[in-house]
């Protein structure tokens, strides 16, 4: 519990680090409607691609530098030597981040959600399914910051971009199937699948990708 | 056992280039080691290899204590923009019953509330030094302690080495100032 107080303090007192994510997702939803000539039926149609991509950049966005800090001023190399589970650190790290960016961009997009389809039913649908997707894709870019961390943020988050294809198709699939008013619920449990598997590998790698950086 | 480190024959290469071979030592509980050589040597290298953040290419090390390693490097490992007060708490040493005492000793008792981007360069590695001075370690490696500090600090810090030795910690540490206590050389 020490170790997410701690992430907590740090990512809070660092505004920029989580207001600015945050602000540009609110100005990606809401520059959307007004930059394109649609009809509503259209703008209902395509919103939801545009909140996925939307969830997608700020995401990459707010993870540019999630461990890049504590590896210039020496704190990985403290974790390193003092804690031995150092993959439970960088699971709290990554939990923390989607608690203070994923989750109100979660909240927002389906604010955002029911504001344009005007069905609130809708947003009770997409809220657990935007959830589940933003720590699927906080897991993900973590891993390519963490590959690239010396090397400049932009390579590693490119190279684990394809591995979110998958979800991007799972998430249209969810958007058919609630459209249409069919069981969705399958495609909620296999993201469900697919985040317990990630919350419990990635960080585990990322901690031996670290490791080999500090070395 | 009276021994905290063995090394037995170790050797590091980057890339091509050996930067140190042959390197043996032990180091006894009470006892400290001074590594001495050239900029570019390996002296760090060494250092963070005992530590076990770098593996040698070559050779054996065992280190022999249950307890955390205590590490000064050249990186401070406190946040520029948090308080003295949070940076202490990051570091777990907020509870530590000597605080109080080692934060008077530095003056830096009234600073608590400044952030730390504030501070000078050696009020910052004063406050890293805190890690050292709350150490609950056997063994303490220290890579350039006195960079940044004043020779009063200095004082005080040589003082805490030889208190720490004659309670049967074991110090490895490379310094190009001179620090008054008594140690082992090793050159590479």
């Amino acid at each position: 519990m020490q170790v997410i107080k701690f992430e907590f303090l740090k990512l809070l007192k660092k505004s920029r680090g989580w207001l600015g994510p945050i602000l540009v997702f609110i100005l990606i939803m809401i520059a959307y409607p007004l930059t394109v000539e649609v009809s509503d039926v259209e703008l209902k149609q395509s919103f939801f691609s545009i909140l996925w991509i939307a969830a997608l950049l700020v995401i990459m966005l707010a993870t540019e530098d999630i461990f890049l800090e504590d590896f210039n001023d020496g704190t990985l190399e403290q974790y390193a030597i003092l804690q031995k589970n150092l993959s439970f650190i960088i699971g709290s790290k990554v939990f923390v981040y989607w608690l203070v960016i994923g989750v109100p961009i979660s909240i927002i997009g389906t604010i955002f959600c029911v504001g344009t389809t005007s069905q609130t039913a809708f947003g009770y649908q997409i809220l657990p399914v935007l959830l589940v997707s933003t720590y699927i894709f906080m897991n993900v870019f973590s891993f390519g910051n963490a590959l690239s961390l010396t090397k400049g943020s932009v390579l590693g988050t490119l190279v684990t971009l394809p591995l979110l294809l998958p979800i991007l198709i799972i998430l249209g699939k969810v958007v058919v199937a609630i459209n249409f008013d069919l069981n969705y619920s399958g495609f909620l449990l296999l993201l469900l699948g697919i985040l317990s598997i990630i919350i419990m590998i990635i960080p585990m790698i990322i901690s031996y990708i670290i490791r080999a950086h500090l070395e | 056992m009276n021994a905290l480190v063995k090394a037995q024959n170790l050797s590091y290469k980057i890339n091509d280039k050996k930067l140190f071979q042959g390197i043996s030592f032990e180091l006894l509980k009470g006892k400290a080691l001074h590594i001495q050589g050239e900029n570019g040597s390996g002296k760090t290298t060494l250092l963070r290899m005992v530590c076990g953040l770098t593996k040698p290419t070559k050779g054996d090390l065992i280190t022999l204590t249950d307890k955390e390693v205590c590490f000064i490097g050249h990186k401070n490992a406190i946040k520029q923009y948090l308080n003295v007060e949070d940076n202490l708490a990051l570091m777990n040493l907020n509870n530590h019953h000597d605080l109080q005492k080692y934060l008077s000793v530095f003056d830096l008792d009234k600073s608590l509330d400044i952030n730390i981007a504030n501070l000078s360069f050696g009020q910052q590695k004063k406050i890293a030094l805190l890690r050292l001075f709350l150490n609950r370690s056997d063994l303490l490696i220290l890579d350039e302690p006195c960079v940044g500090l004043d020779t009063n600090s200095q004082e005080i810090l040589v003082d805490f080495l030889k208190k720490e030795l004659a309670n049967g910690k074991g110090i490895i540490y490379s310094s190009h100032i001179f620090l008054d206590f008594d140690s082992d050389s090793l050159g590479i």
